[in-house]
This record gives C-alpha cells, structure tokens and sequence, in this order.
C-alpha cells in the first residue's frame, strides 16, 4: 500500500472573512494543499478566490481561522514564509516608468538573488530581450510574463498565482502552462493557480479546490473530480408512453425523472439497458431513442456551484 | 534589520528612476538660479558693480532663495513626496511590495528616508545651481571680474540645515496623507489648502501652529518687520516636534491599516 508521507504547505483552517457585518465573503475555508502539487482553486468571478489569497499572503487582516503556510503559522512568521513564496495577484505589478530588467533588479535588492538570476527568469517567460522598452509599453500578456518572472525571481518554493493567464493569447496560456509543469516538476515548486474556467487549467493542476459565494463545495484529486464525472452520467429515453417507461424503469430498480419530454435515469450497465429496451417493447411501448448525456468536468463545476 | 533596510532603501531609490518626483528635484533646485543667470545677463550693464560687492554672496543666496522659500520649496516637497507614494497606487504594486520578505517597519522608513534623500538631493543641486549662477554670468560678460568676497561656507551651511528642518513637518505631514489616501489630488490638495493658509497665517500671531510656515519664517527672519509677525517660540524646535508626532502618527495608521494592497 502506497502511504502518503507529503505534508501541506499550505493549510487554512476554518478560515472566514468578512468586509461588513453583512456580507461575509469566505465562510470556513480549510484549503489544503499538498506539497508538490499544482492546486487548481476554482470558482466563478466573486466566489472569494482573490480574498482567499489575499488573506495567505497577508494581505489582508486575518479576522478568524488559522494560516499555516510550510507548516508554521503566517502571523508569527511573516518574513521567513514570504521569502520562499513568489505571488502573482489579479492584475500585474509592475513599475510602468522602469524597464523589466529594472523591475527584477529592485526586486533583486530585496531578496539579494544573483544578479545573472534575473536573465534566466526572463529567458524563461520568453522576454529576453526587450531592451529599454519600459513596462508600460508592453503588451499585457508580456507584463503577464513578467509578473511571473518577478515571482520566480528568488526561486520560491510556493508559487500562488491569482489568474495569470489573464491576457494572454491561446499560445501564450499553452506556454504559461508548460512552464508551470515543468517548474512543478523539474524544481518541485508548489503551485496554487486560481481561475474562474476549469477547462483552462484541468490540463495543469494535480489537485482542485472549488469555491462559491465564499464556501469550499469541492476539495480533492482531479482523478476524483473526474470520477464525479462517471457518476454524473444519465441514460435517455425517447418513447412514445413516457408513463409506462417511468414504470418499467421502476421495475428494475432505478429511479428516473422527466425532463422536456424525455425519461431520464443514471447511468447503467449496457446489460440492465438493453433489458429495459426488451421490456419497454414487450410493453407495446415505441422506443425512438436511446442516448447517453456525457457530463464535461465543466458541467460538473457548473453542478457544483450551482447545488 | 539594518542590512534588510540598506536593500530596501536601494529598491526604493531605483523606483524613482525617471519618476516625476525626480524630476522635481532636479528642475526645482536649478530654476530660481536659471532665472537669476538669465536677468543677470539681460541686465549684464549692473554687473560689475554688483559682483564688487563685499556681500555678494549674502546677496546672491537671499534672492536666491526667495521664491524657493516662500513658493517653490513648500510646494516641491508636498508634490514630491506625493509622487513618491503615489509609484504605488499608480502602478497597482502595493500588494507587491507588502509581500516581500521585510517588514512593514522597513518598508515604511525606507521609503520616508528617499524622501528625506531626495531633500538632501535638492540642496546640494541648489548650491550647486547658485554657485553656477555666479560663476556664469561672469564667464559670459566680459568685464566682469569674480567675487573678491569669500564663499561664506558656514553660512549656507548653517542656512541649509534651518531650511531643511523647516520642511520636515511638510514632509511628515504630506507622507501620512500620502499613505493614507490613493488619490494624488486629496494629498496634494490637501498640502496646498495648507501652504495657502500658511502664507495667510504669517501676519498671525500663532500662525507657527501651521507647520507649512517654517520655511518661510526662515527666509522672513532677517527681513525687516512689515506684516509679518515673527514667532516668539524656536521654530526648528517646533518643527522638529512636529515632525516627529506625526511621524509616529503616520507609522501607526501605516501598520494597522486592514488592507495593504
């Protein structure tokens, strides 16, 4: 039996927020994210994404729950948790009056990395060489790019991303995402992305967390976000006697509903189908059609955040 | 902690590269003296007889200052620690900067000690800038011979170091509003409704409670009475005081705030 011996790196217990008495924002988050893993935070625009991560890095005001961050707790170790933690938070930050190699140098000061070390993260986002050009004068996929060099600059071991594919074109978003894998991979960072689209990170994470109207409805493996995808298959009946189909398929069993005219029950055994199709025909009834509704992990986090 | 700020210091001195408050600075320290160099050569004929003068560079440093310190000075400080703050809010960098690996203490003090900087920065360009304002037109009339008198270093000194206590409140004042504000035009706005009643306040007999008056107590010290009532209390005391009370101020709202970017 496989154990697994990874710790969290980052842990938030019963984590809740609030802005004014009325309008709580996040309301018992417990995030939980292994070391080593590319965390997908998912949740429609509003849902307490950007509270969460703002609240992790400080900031915002702690008001209730606890942070743990490489297993210590962030109030009482600010300094040495951010050292290691590289972030990149809604919109990037950048000095528009400087240059990218400005930017990474003042930064550079801070964490006193070496100096050669800003060429190779700008290498790595594809901005070798844009010269005097300030920062104002870029594109915003490349200050997207940049953002992400300034947060690998000092090599962190944690990297939480809010939205950083925002801007980019779909080559860039393909170019973002392998660096990330390979930067989980090659250098075993952590990664924590954020995004209000599934289908843009499920290629990337390891481990999903979904988050609605401030509330975790889903934490785990994509392999079992993907196994709610199996479970969230139907079987589709067209007849001709919607009644009698409903009684059939109660005859064996199963529950079903009806929706626009159609009789609709969980997914089944190929076996225990064509044995309702047998009945429905003993029973006079005409079957038009029979057809699965394969549920996308779109579909799911729609039903997730939608329940 | 020492080392941490020394780098902090050195992030934040780059960030004003190119920025608008250094360019303050710079325009700020050699405008007055341009002017000078300027009406000195237009009226090149009174020369001579000015640069004979014993007290040529008692003269010279009075009109040089002014209108730097009733108008440029007071106004160049509250546009320019402005802007130093304002980097941030323009730029969206706040929630960058606040998580680096330092302390809110560094971050804090680093940033008021570029502004401290870039005021030492301003004195030497103007000393720089006044010295040039002699020297200029003398190399450029022909006829007119240097100064005889002496450079009375200790004097400016002296003279710099009162000018430089004098903004300190200014500097104090307009980095707490700064902070506190992300509209440029409330702290702006704010300092120049200040100065306003400040040059207002000068025929008051408490006008030293506005710590806008100081530089311009400074330059009216010596100038014989007219309106202006001159404070019974040490101005440099005060502004020190000043300065330091809000300061403090300033470093608590700056800590305690609940959102930091």
């Amino acid at each position: 039996m496989e154990v697994n011996l990874k710790m969290n790196c980052l842990e938030t217990n019963k984590l809740v927020h609030s802005f004014s008495k009325k309008d709580i924002v996040l309301n018992d988050i417990n995030l939980q994210v292994i070391e080593g893993s590319i965390y997908g935070f998912l949740g429609p625009n509003g849902a307490g994404k950007t509270t969460t991560l703002r609240l992790i890095l400080g900031l915002l005001k702690k008001q209730q729950g606890e942070i743990l961050i490489f297993g210590k707790k962030f109030e009482n170790n600010r300094i040495s948790i951010l050292k290691n933690i590289g972030s990149l938070i809604e919109s990037p930050s950048l000095y528009g009056h400087l240059t990218a190699v400005e930017n990474l140098t003042l930064l550079q000061k801070v964490y006193q990395c070496p100096k050669k070390r800003i060429q190779e993260v700008l290498n790595l986002v594809g901005l070798p060489d844009t010269g005097k050009k300030k920062t104002s004068q870029f594109s915003l996929g490349m200050k997207q790019r940049l953002s992400i060099a300034i947060a690998l600059l000092h090599k962190p071991s944690l990297l939480i991303l809010d939205e950083p594919t925002n801007g980019l074109d779909p080559n860039g978003i393909i170019e973002v995402r392998e660096l990330l894998i390979k930067l989980n991979v090659e250098e075993g960072i952590t990664i924590i992305i954020s995004s209000h689209l599934l289908s843009e990170i499920e290629k990337l994470v390891t481990h999903v967390g979904v988050i609605h109207k401030g509330k975790m409805m889903f934490q785990g493996t994509l392999d079992e976000l993907k196994s709610k995808k199996e479970q969230s298959l139907f079987i589709v009946f067209e007849t001709n006697d919607i009644e009698k189909t409903m009684q059939v398929i109660a005859g064996n069993d199963l529950t079903a509903k009806v929706e626009e005219g159609k009789v609709i029950m969980p997914y089944a055994s190929r076996k225990i189908i064509a044995e309702i199709n047998r009945q429905l025909i003993k029973n006079d009834v005409e079957v038009y059609e029979i057809s699965i509704i394969k549920n996308d992990l779109e579909t799911i986090f729609m039903n997730l955040i939608n329940n | 902690m020492a080392m941490s700020f020394i780098h902090s210091f050195q992030s934040e001195w780059l960030k004003k590269k190119r920025s608008l408050a250094s360019w303050i600075v710079i325009i700020g320290a050699f405008f007055t003296p341009v002017i000078i160099i300027i009406a000195r050569i237009a009226q090149h004929n009174k020369l001579q007889l000015i640069y004979a003068s014993d007290d040529f560079w008692i003269v010279l440093w009075k009109s040089s200052w002014e209108s730097m310190a009733i108008f440029l000075l007071p106004l160049g400080v509250i546009l320019s620690t402005s802007l130093i703050t304002q980097i941030e809010y323009k730029n969206n960098t706040w929630k960058q900067l606040h998580t680096l690996p330092l302390k809110l203490t560094t971050i804090f003090f680093s940033k008021l000690s570029v502004i401290m900087v870039m005021m030492l920065q301003f004195f030497i360009f103007f000393n720089i800038a006044i010295y040039l304002s002699a020297v200029i037109p003398y190399l450029i009339i022909s006829g007119v011979t240097f100064p005889k008198a002496p450079i009375p270093y200790l004097f400016f000194l002296k003279e710099n170091t009162l000018f430089f206590i004098s903004c300190l409140p200014i500097i104090a004042l307009q980095y707490l509003m700064s902070l506190k504000y992300k509209n440029f035009l409330v702290s702006v706005g704010f300092g120049f409704i200040f100065w306003v009643g400040a040059l207002a306040s000068l025929s008051w007999k408490f006008g030293y409670v506005i710590p806008y008056t100081y530089c311009m107590y400074n330059y009216l010290k010596d100038s014989p009475g007219g309106k202006v009532i001159r404070p019974a209390l040490n101005i440099y005391n005060l502004a020190i005081s000043y300065f330091v009370v809000i300061t403090i101020l300033s470093y608590i709202l700056y800590i305690t705030k609940k959102e930091k970017g």
